[in-house]
């Protein structure tokens, strides 16, 4: 049992506001997990956490930071940043700015790859040639010629991908890899990285707000409210038997092709909490269609008897 | 690329062309007639105007602007009557003495501003960082001609280590030519360095905070290639072009630190030749030193270039 990532009770402060409350999760060695929840609640500042690139002026703690088998908590600053760099593959939200603009992709594609696999250059630049033909490029030897300012974001994208797995990570933390790319290419990068994990048995942390997408790519998921997990679980059992409120609700508004014309979206009214995230009751209780009285006091938690299933709500 | 190169080349062009009338009819216009402020005046009318003729004062302006333009292209800029020398040669006897400060004082400023400043910004808030803060403010508040004096009372005339001024040319021994620039290249340097510190350290700190920052620590890149090939790469222009205009400005005239020295370079000419109305001088220092600023701005406007692929593009329309 050798899990890429485990995440015990992680809380995330900027000053006294709390920003993320008590966040566990475990991703198990060749799933795709997905994060889903909405803008603000939390998603990115977890992934950031793990691989220890939280923003200036943001505090955490935790009980427990395995990320690909080292103890976040216990290493030093260089060990960590060495760990993550030769381990972990990481493919950020926004793709713009992401490559360095004045640098050529020959450049900086293979760097990491040279440092922590002792590699010379051209053996750098053999193996980023395969993987971006492996990512689509037609031609490879050319994009690793360009600046990133003269690709568009789809195939900044797929840089980015192909920077990513140089190293053969264990794991790869892909936030919103397809937020920038129209839906046909995102089902492109999409079907890669369901390749990329059944072939190299790669684990991938998917951080999304698209629940169509996660439920559709990955084999676990958690989903995340005001900077808590609040249920979590195989994807399946989540979609057939959701036990919280804001799931189900998530659940029917994914929009169909069987909708009608002139039918309107269904949303949920109101918007994520960002104060007093630490407070003990439901932090959904204002936005529930459910809320009783006692969810202002507590909240009961469940799990099933595999203990997979998680959520947390008053109702049975 | 060498359309950008060739555009830039024609506007400096332009720029000479426009100085150089500036220049020849403004200080045409200044009352007082070269022939008389050189015969002196005791000279006899019959004097003054054989002179003049002989100068060729007395043909109209646009000739005289273009004689004075087709020699130029000679590099014969005409003959200083303070010195009785030809400015060409005038010229050339300074250049080795405020060059050899200029750059000096700049590859200091340069070493400086980009050591502390680099190492200020990645360590921000820190005793560094409140150093090089210090001597932002410090360099650019002391006058030049003061710190010029500490120096020459502390270095020249306490300790003894360093002449107290004059310039020794460099084939007269290494050695004694550091000696005799050290001290002035150092005030020049500091009077530049708190600008310069300034903006690398502000460089730095933004390119700090972008994106590919993140993604270069991610990949657990050593400290060296973070800071110097992802972080100082994203920060060269700004500190480049400001380089490009201290240098400009240093080799154009160093007048207050070449009269504290007593260096014979080009300040002190310039010095010489306005307080005897020397107008031949005149013209031909101002042209040359409007020469040397846009050429070394042209020379740094196609380094940002290279650093900057982007520029290139945008030129093309791209």
């Amino acid at each position: 049992m050798n899990n890429p990532v485990e995440l015990k009770n992680l809380h995330i402060k900027a000053g006294n506001n709390t920003l993320v409350n008590n966040v566990s999760l475990t991703v198990k060695e060749g799933e795709i997990f997905g994060l889903v929840g909405e803008s603000g609640s939390g998603k990115t500042l977890t992934a950031k956490a793990i691989i220890d690139l939280l923003p200036e002026g943001l505090t955490y703690t935790a009980d427990k930071i395995i990320t690909a088998g080292k103890d976040m908590l216990t290493a030093s600053d260089e060990e960590k940043r060495d760990h993550i760099g030769k381990k972990i593959g990481y493919i950020p939200q926004n793709t713009v700015f992401y490559l360095h603009p004045l640098i050529k992709i020959k450049n900086q594609i293979g760097d990491g790859y040279i440092q922590h696999m002792h590699k010379t250059k051209k053996e750098a630049l053999e193996k980023a040639e395969v993987l971006l033909s492996k990512v689509g490029f037609k031609s490879p030897k050319t994009v690793l010629n360009y600046y990133p300012w003269q690709l568009s974001g789809g195939m900044r994208q797929r840089c980015n991908i192909a920077m990513a797995l140089m190293n053969d990570p264990k794991l790869i933390i892909a936030d919103e890899p397809t937020t920038a790319l129209d839906t046909t290419v995102q089902k492109q990068v999409m079907e890669l990285f369901k390749s990329i994990n059944e072939e190299m048995k790669l684990s991938i942390l998917l951080i999304s707000h698209d629940l169509g997408l996660v439920k559709r790519y990955s084999h676990s998921l958690g989903v995340m409210y005001a900077g808590q997990i609040v249920e979590s679980g195989c994807t399946e059992t989540v979609f057939n038997e959701p036990g919280h409120p804001y799931t189900r609700l998530l659940i029917k508004i994914i929009p169909s092709l069987k909708m009608k014309k002139n039918e309107p979206l269904t949303e949920i009214p109101g918007f994520v909490k960002d104060k007093d995230r630490d407070s003990k009751g439901c932090l959904f209780y204002c936005r529930c269609p459910k809320a009783m009285d006692i969810c202002k006091e507590g909240v009961k938690e469940h799990t099933d008897d595999t203990g997979d299933h998680y959520y947390r709500c008053n109702l049975e | 690329m060498l359309s950008y190169v060739l555009d830039r080349l024609k506007s400096s062009i332009l720029v000479l062309f426009v100085v150089s009338i500036i220049t020849f009819f403004v200080l045409m216009i200044i009352p007082g007639n070269p022939a008389q402020l050189i015969l002196g005046t005791d000279a006899t009318p019959e004097a003054i105007a054989e002179l003049s003729s002989a100068m060729g004062l007395d043909k109209p302006l646009y000739q005289r602007y273009l004689s004075w333009l087709l020699d130029l292209f000679k590099l014969d800029m005409g003959k200083s009557y303070v010195y009785g020398e030809s400015v060409t040669t005038l010229i050339g006897r300074s250049i080795p003495v405020t060059f050899s400060i200029s750059i000096f004082a700049m590859a200091m400023a340069v070493f400086i501003a980009f050591l502390f400043g680099m190492l200020s910004a990645i360590k921000k808030n820190s005793i560094i960082d409140y150093f090089s803060r210090s001597l932002m403010q410090l360099g650019t508040a002391i006058p030049s001609f003061w710190i010029g004096m500490v120096l020459i009372v502390y270095f020249g005339v306490r300790l003894k280590v360093l002449p107290v001024s004059g310039f020794v040319p460099i084939d007269r021994g290494f050695a004694d030519f550091m000696k005799s620039i050290f001290l002035p290249s150092l005030v020049l340097a500091i009077g530049e360095v708190g600008t310069l510190l300034r903006i690398v350290r502000s460089s730095m700190l933004d390119s700090l905070k972008q994106d590919y920052m993140d993604m270069a620590r991610v990949k657990g890149l050593s400290a060296g290639t973070i800071y110097i090939k992802y972080a100082l790469r994203g920060a060269l222009t700004a500190p480049l072009t400001i380089i490009g205009m201290q240098l400009a400005k240093l080799a154009g005239g160093t007048t207050v630190v070449e009269t504290i020295f007593a260096l014979p370079g080009l300040g002190r000419l310039v010095l010489t030749a306005v307080e005897h109305r020397d107008i031949v001088l005149l013209q031909g220092l101002v042209m040359f030193i409007t020469s040397t600023v846009v050429i070394v701005t042209l020379i740094v406007d196609i380094l940002v270039m290279f650093l900057n692929p982007r520029i290139k593009s945008f030129h093309r329309g791209e």
